[in-house]
């Protein structure tokens, strides 16, 4: 366990915040339900074929983990796409799995580890991660705006939500940067370097706790109810591509399987109009 | 039925399959499918690409589309060749041409008809059989008439007569379109040279009804179904089919309402195997630098690339040059999905297009095993004044095979008037 202090506790509305994830689960959860309810509603598929099943799986992860066929039409957009999606997915599974080992530790189901995972020794392997899947994210959608404000392509969708959407999603990552940034600059600089993106940014030492706190509260609120809107405006926005795109690769590589020809890997070469 | 009245988007959702109802839903408005769409490349209209016409037919179903967005929609749904390449580009592959063909039907049943050409187009195939306002006593008559212009080495066997294993199934263009009959008569013969022993159905020959289906006519399973029993009936080895529209019908849509459908085969695919064999009996050299026009409905539809261009390659004396377009991204020539009847304009300009790509690749002439693209490529032609050849890949093989029977003779041997060299 280490010995440094890890923590800063400033002050957190915790109770507004865990009521306001469980209203915004709770709507997410009815309008998706409803919407597995509507697809499930059409006509039934053409028949499966349990002998493709090795088929159907490596198609579906070569085209949902390594989106393959981005990679066939642009490395920029196939760059972009992974950071935002591989980013966005480690981040989700470190909020997720600490908040399982904090609730663990709350009900005392956690053998006495909780504290040692989250604020000891397991405390830099949750700052290394939370700092590269950040950067991650933080990279692909800087690319993601240079590409859509800077290069504009012309197929680019004009929809006024989808620019909001981007903005926002850059939003939650730099805000929960600054937190970390103004956070570590009141810790042990040895410990605060395992956060080795904010540390760069942290200015260490330089103001007190009693100066940061109000500045950490109020950016703690923005960040956290920002993430929370986002969990309503999902099942709205273009976001929701992130659920139903994986599940429609899944069903038209069972419904496809003979159609090889569909999975191209080298689409830019023609991409050359005649 | 109107144009005008409302759409009840419950109705038009009972209609499409729950694949379809998660794909309207999957579109991540990338756009790639407006980067490779023809016929959006002649209309510059967010409508036209899929991505428009996945947010139009959503809004249609949630009953929140405008006036304005719904006459563009309607309008947009039959403006649109049904090539497929969208579904190829799309990341998660939404099968598109599917959902198109699968919205026009649910429309019809909704109220909403097709627009007015091609509403004739459909009475016309109902009333006739066919799409040419021809009796069915004309149907056969290209075979009976080839014989007696010595045009095939014997008459052709009918299924009244002998049922054989394999059957031949032409086609209502090859049967009735005088520009287009050469098809049929070289195809039997090309089978007469291998020693093919197969018969056909002459006059009581049904059209396939896949026009019905492409511009979503409810009665499609129904009259698939007809014919389905007829065929199935022959308990032949193989169907072998010269039309690329006939070989989607017979062998893709017919699939799901037909098991034994795969045993329909394109007459490429069966010269194929002709050729594999060593059946197919090349005499002369064809001294030709040529390309190949993957059709829609073989290509993109049906994953059927290879068979054609091998056959066309193994033609002594031709030279081969692909297109910068080909295979899963080959240009559509826009004769497919009723955009020629719905915006001939548009079929016209893609088809240039294409033929302007041959023309890039420095081939004396462009080949395709398909006539209705052989019709579509030759608009093209004209529309930019081009020199390139229009062949169908029939015409190749037996300019080397079999000589008396290229195009010109057969036109000539039945009195019609030359239109196009094919």
């Amino acid at each position: 366990m280490l010995d440094i202090q890890t923590s800063v506790s400033y002050y957190k509305p915790w109770t507004l915040f865990w009521l306001s994830v469980l209203f915004a689960h709770v709507y997410l959860d009815v309008i998706l339900y409803k919407r597995f309810k509507y697809w499930f509603s059409g006509m039934r598929l053409k028949s499966f074929n349990k002998d493709k099943i090795g088929l159907i799986v490596r198609i579906w992860l070569q085209e949902v983990f390594f989106q393959r066929h981005l990679l066939g039409f642009s490395k920029l957009r196939w760059i972009v796409h992974l950071l935002i999606f591989w980013g966005f997915i480690a981040l989700a599974f470190l909020s997720i799995s600490t908040f399982l080992v904090w609730a663990a530790g709350l009900l005392n189901i956690d053998g006495g580890r909780s504290k040692d995972i989250l604020y000891g020794s397991g405390y830099r392997v949750i700052k290394i991660w939370g700092n590269a899947f950040g950067l991650a994210l933080l990279f692909g959608l800087i690319i993601a705006c240079y590409r859509r404000f800077i290069v504009k392509p012309p197929q680019q969708s004009q929809e006024q939500m989808d620019i909001v959407l981007l903005l926002f999603l850059l939003w939650l990552t730099v805000s929960g940067f600054a937190i970390e940034v103004l956070r570590i600059s009141l810790i042990n600089p040895a410990i605060a370097k395992y956060s080795f993106v904010s540390y760069i940014f942290a200015p260490m030492g330089r103001y007190t706790f009693e100066q940061l706190s109000p500045v950490l509260t109020a950016l703690w609120i923005l960040h956290s109810f920002s993430g929370v809107l986002l969990l309503v405006y999902v099942p709205h926005s273009k976001l929701m591509h992130s659920i139903v795109a994986p599940l429609v690769i899944a069903v038209n590589a069972v419904e496809d399987h003979d159609r090889r020809d569909i999975y191209w890997p080298e689409a830019r070469r023609y991409r050359g109009k005649g | 039925m109107a144009r005008g009245q409302k759409i009840q988007g419950k109705r038009v959702a009972k209609k499409l399959t729950w694949r379809q109802l998660l794909e309207l839903d999957g579109c991540a408005r990338c756009g790639e499918c407006m980067v490779w769409c023809p016929v959006y490349e002649q209309d510059k209209r967010e409508c036209i690409t899929a991505r428009g016409k996945l947010r139009s037919l959503r809004n249609i179903i949630r009953d929140s589309i405008g006036q304005q967005e719904r006459e563009e929609f309607l309008e947009s749904l039959y403006e649109c060749s049904a090539c497929g390449q969208c579904h190829v580009v799309c990341p998660i592959r939404i099968d598109t041409p599917e959902l198109w063909e699968q919205a026009r039907e649910a429309l019809v049943s909704s109220g909403i008809p097709q627009p007015d050409g091609q509403v004739k187009q459909l009475q016309t195939i109902k009333a006739f059989d066919n799409s040419f306002s021809k009796p069915k006593s004309e149907r056969g008559l290209w075979s009976e008439r080839a014989y007696q212009k010595g045009l095939l080495l014997k008459p052709l066997t009918l299924w009244t007569e002998r049922i054989t294993p394999v059957l031949y199934f032409a086609g209502c263009t090859a049967s009735f379109d005088e520009q287009m009959q050469s098809v049929a008569v070289q195809s039997a013969r090309l089978l007469q040279e291998a020693g093919v022993d197969f018969f056909i159905l002459g006059n009581d020959e049904p059209c396939c009804a896949s026009k019905l289906r492409r511009m979503g006519d409810p009665s499609f399973q129904e009259e698939a179904l007809k014919r389905i029993e007829l065929i199935a009936g022959l308990k032949v080895e193989t169907v072998v089919v010269s039309c690329a529209g006939c070989y989607k019908g017979l062998y893709a849509d017919y699939r799901s309402l037909w098991p034994k459908a795969q045993k329909v085969l394109h007459l490429t695919q069966f010269l194929d195997r002709l050729l594999t064999e060593k059946r197919l009996p090349f005499k002369y050299d064809v001294n030709k630098s040529v390309t190949y026009h993957d059709p829609c409905h073989l290509g993109r539809h049906n994953n059927v690339y290879d068979e054609p261009r091998r056959v066309l390659q193994s033609v002594p004396g031709i030279e081969f040059i692909e297109m910068p377009r080909h295979r899963a991204f080959s240009y559509c020539c826009g004769m497919g999905g009723g955009l020629k009847v719905a915006n001939p304009e548009i079929q016209h300009k893609m088809a240039a297009t294409r033929i302007r790509e041959a023309e890039s690749v420095g081939v004396d002439a462009i080949v395709t095993p398909c006539q209705t693209c052989v019709l579509g490529l030759q608009y093209g032609v004209k529309e930019i004044s081009s020199k390139i050849e229009v062949y169908h890949l029939n015409e190749i093989m037996v300019r080397s095979i079999c000589p008396d029977v290229c195009h010109n003779n057969i036109m000539q041997a039945f009195g019609y008037v030359n239109k196009e060299a094919l």
